[in-house]
């Protein structure tokens, strides 16, 4: 104690942390081989639980016989007693029970899917997903949604509206891709209160939604291409036009050319180069030579991608005396796209073409190559 | 005379110990940091994630850039491995960068290369590239070999592979790391996640391959290695990626993202001029030019690491190569900090200038130098019977068992996080080796970095060294 007291101020900070890191290293050691000792109990448990579980979900639903009537209701009685062996006191095993059944259910369609949500329910897993939904805890709530969505369970727009503005990005993510799956009202109604950006991530997991619910009523997007002052709901909207080819929204888009945001102009062109509409042809060869360099190349490949055949020549003038690489490239490509038409401007190009523009005529013609 | 010389050894001294202070303090905060850098990781992440990005039409297009200096061993297996990948829309460009032995060939009849007439646009100088190929098998359509002049150089391979690349961000390997099938989707996921801020760069974890298993280039054990210098490469990598790079991460700090495995912002690294041919350390002057770049050009961005481990590399395994390997690391750090030394301290370059650059500078550049004249002080102390042997022992017991904790943490994360490695036993194994890299690796990564400094302050020629790959074959 005394060479404690006598020490200097560092030798004496040395001795503490000796202390400290032999402490903090030792209870490293402990905290390492208590995870290693639950996580093997773990997976010895799950090893035992599953197959067990997977072979009841097989047995009283995949293989049932009821999944080949036509039309399946939700009122039969599935027989639970296998699972009823099993102790589902403990939270745990119902935890690992909801995941089987979601893993299943998102590889099943039609009355198989409803015959899991219905054990789901019978098993009374949902008021587990009901009391996470009651949580504190953001993850629990997001763990809860994710539950509703994939058991396509209704939830009252009360409950999920508010979340649809938490501050917690992940909890408000989950929210809107519940209200969009579950809401019996007006599934895209949040796109109209929505100011904050929608993430690329957003976009991917709103896509798969919308895209994968069945009976959703889709609406008009050009609704938003017109009224939103949000660009990221705008930009994702004429993703959905595309996907869902709604020709209706075709003028908006058209509007949407006059925008300064010239990353939507590109995203309004895209789209109606993906549309095929012959008849913007020539209000994008009209714009093209006052646009930044993404916005022509998008407007070379809508015509090639529309390939109607009347813009051949510009397609050419472009390949010929156009600077930029990228720019010839992106008109040798459309021309090829409209050789159904144009196979004689492309064998007159080749043939007179400079050593490198013949490499790109050869490089967008040879079918090996994809980009 | 004598004054002046206590004056400074009480200087020297005092420095001593403010820098040794604030070091340990940055490796506390790093700690905590990675912890929750971690925790947040592991909150927003699940495998469903992956699978709805899998097949997903909307995911962004990556390419990988996987370059190739006589790699005939293994060159097989490890493009086999990269075609196995899980990702929605990918391509390959597989750079064979002049190699003498039949790294080429071994190429064309494997994978039914031909040549393509191919419409190749150099947006940055390099080697003459002399042939682009493309295979006649549908089932390897997403691959392209280019056939370069060697030019001495990684990033030259590499530079080649950006002017060809496809997509918006392209994925850097070496053609050696094994690399885990989900790397493009959990690479891409920062980006797409990001709010408000541009991601121009991201890393993951890297391990060592040496004792692992692999089948037709797929990872199917993982194992910390067997020999003592791998191991001790295994316990530095865990402490740099999990530790380090994710407490970096946390407050947008990362520093380098490694060569052998990055996911980068195309335009970004294309306009920051691409990899430096003459740099010994091309993956982190990348970085720094990119990030200079967005500065100037008043980009938000930011540069993140994640957790998980997704590419297995081969380590050095010999005292010869490692050598090699360090001093080769340590010339390319001095000169990084002599090429952008204006951004030191700089706080035009925010983050960058006032907190990446200083530390780079003051505990990787300096600290090697630092720990050699400290050593050689105690010598000359010792000899002149000026130590306070009992207090010594104390400070070097406690910067000894300091430097055991912060590694044993990063092990710790780690095994919390993912839990690798099957066996009890092999984790011991790892948790062992902290005890001995202080007193058998540490003194030698001090002096092959001053032997790197040395060749870089000397201007000693050196060129991109073969590796000497073992290959990694499935276990007979």
């Amino acid at each position: 104690m005394n060479i404690f007291r006598y020490a200097p101020l560092a030798i004496q900070l040395a001795m503490i942390f000796i202390v400290i890191a032999t402490a903090g290293t030792l209870l490293a050691y402990f905290s390492i081989l208590r995870s290693r000792y639950l996580g093997y109990r773990q997976d010895k448990r799950m090893s035992y639980l599953l197959p067990k579980v997977d072979n009841l979900i097989i047995e009283e639903v995949l293989t049932n016989p009821e999944v080949t009537e036509t039309s399946y209701s939700d009122q039969l009685i599935l027989n639970t007693e296998g699972f009823q062996e099993l102790p589902m006191h403990k939270k745990w095993v119902r935890e690992a029970i909801t995941g089987r059944i979601m893993h299943f259910r998102r590889n099943v369609r039609g009355n198989m899917g409803q015959m899991l949500r219905s054990l789901y329910m019978q098993l009374d897993l949902d008021k587990d997903t009901m009391k996470k939904m009651k949580s504190g805890k953001w993850e629990k709530k997001v763990q809860a949604l994710t539950e509703f969505i994939n058991m396509d369970m209704s939830i009252s727009d009360v409950t999920i509206l508010p979340l649809t503005n938490s501050r917690n990005r992940e909890l408000r993510a989950a929210a809107r891709h519940a209200y969009i799956k579950l809401s019996k009202n007006e599934p895209f109604k949040f796109f109209d209160v929505v100011t904050e950006p929608l993430l690329m991530w957003d976009q991917v997991e709103l896509f798969r939604i919308i895209s994968s619910t069945e009976d959703i009523a889709v609406p008009n997007f050009a609704r938003w291409i017109t009224y939103s002052s949000n660009k990221s709901v705008v930009s994702f909207c004429l993703k959905l036009i595309v996907h869902y080819n709604q020709l209706p929204a075709v003028p908006a888009v058209i509007k949407l050319l006059d925008t300064k945001d010239h990353y939507l102009r590109a995203n309004a062109i895209n789209c109606l180069g993906k549309l095929r509409v012959p008849d913007v042809e020539e209000k994008l060869v009209s714009l093209y030579s006052s646009q930044p360099l993404h916005c022509q190349i998008e407007i070379l490949k809508a015509l090639g991608r529309i390939s109607s055949g009347r813009y051949i020549d510009f397609l050419k003038q472009e390949f010929l005396h156009s600077t930029d690489f990228d720019l010839r490239k992106s008109a040798a490509k459309s021309l090829v796209k409209n050789e159904w038409i144009a196979s004689q401007v492309l064998q007159e190009l080749i043939d007179t073409a400079n050593p490198e523009n013949l490499r790109i005529l050869k490089h967008c013609m040879n079918p090996l190559i994809k980009y | 005379m004598s004054g002046i010389l206590e004056t400074l050894g009480n200087l020297y001294e005092s420095t001593l110990f403010v820098y040794g202070l604030v070091l340990l303090i940055v490796y506390a905060l790093l700690a905590f940091f990675s912890m929750l850098a971690i925790r947040g990781y592991l909150q927003k992440n699940n495998d469903h994630q992956l699978d709805l990005l899998a097949s997903s039409p909307m995911a962004p297009g990556i390419t990988i850039l996987a370059p190739a200096f006589n790699e005939g061993l293994t060159i097989i297996s490890n493009v086999r491995s990269l075609l196995t990948l899980n990702y929605p829309r990918y391509e390959i460009v597989l750079i064979n960068d002049g190699s003498t032995d039949n790294t080429m060939q071994l190429l064309i009849d494997e994978f039914k290369m031909v040549v393509v007439e191919y419409a190749y646009n150099a947006k940055i100088r390099t080697q003459p590239v002399k042939k682009i190929y493309k295979s006649t098998d549908p089932a390897y359509s997403s691959l392209l070999v280019i056939d370069k002049v060697n030019g001495k150089s990684k990033a030259d391979a590499v530079n080649a592979g950006m002017n060809i690349a496809t997509f918006n961000y392209f994925v850097c390997t070496d053609v050696d790391c094994i690399l885990h099938k989900d790397t493009l989707l959990e690479l891409i996921k920062p980006v797409m996640q990001e709010e408000g801020k541009r991601v121009i760069a991201i890393g993951a974890t890297l391990r060592i391959a040496n004792s692992c298993e692999f089948d037709e280039g797929v990872m199917t054990r993982m194992r910390p290695p067997r020999q003592l210098l791998p191991r001790f490469q295994e316990v530095e990598y865990i402490r740099s990626f999990v530790l380090g790079k994710m407490g970096w991460s946390y407050i947008n700090c990362v520093p380098n993202v490694s060569g052998g495995l990055g996911l980068f912002d195309k335009e970004v690294a294309i306009r920051s001029g691409g990899y430096d041919h003459s740099s010994f350390g091309e993956d982190m002057e990348l970085l720094t030019r990119m990030c200079r770049y967005a500065h100037d050009n008043h980009i938000d961005y930011s540069i993140r690491y994640i957790p998980k481990t997704l590419c297995w590399t081969e380590a050095p395994s010999t005292l010869k190569i490692f050598n090699r390997q360090r001093t080769r690391w340590s010339r390319g750090l001095a000169q990084l900090i002599y090429a952008h030394f204006g951004m030191f301290m700089n706080p035009r370059y925010g983050k960058m200038g006032l907190i990446i650059f200083p530390f780079n500078f003051f505990f990787e550049l300096l600290a090697p130098l630092i720990e050699f004249t400290g050593v050689v002080s105690y010598i000359v102390l010792a000899i002149m019977g000026r130590i306070n042997w009992p207090y010594a022992v104390l400070l070097l017991l406690f910067v000894y068992t300091y430097s055991v904790m912060i590694t044993t943490i990063s092990i710790l994360w780690d095994q919390l996080s993912f839990r690798y490695y099957k066996s009890w036993k092999e984790v011991l194994y790892l948790c062992m080796t902290p005890f001995m890299e202080f007193l058998l690796y540490h003194p030698l990564i001090v002096v092959y970095s001053i032997r790197g400094y040395y060749y870089f302050l000397t201007g000693k020629k050196s060129t991109w060294g073969n590796m000497q790959r073992q290959g990694f074959g499935k276990k007979k």
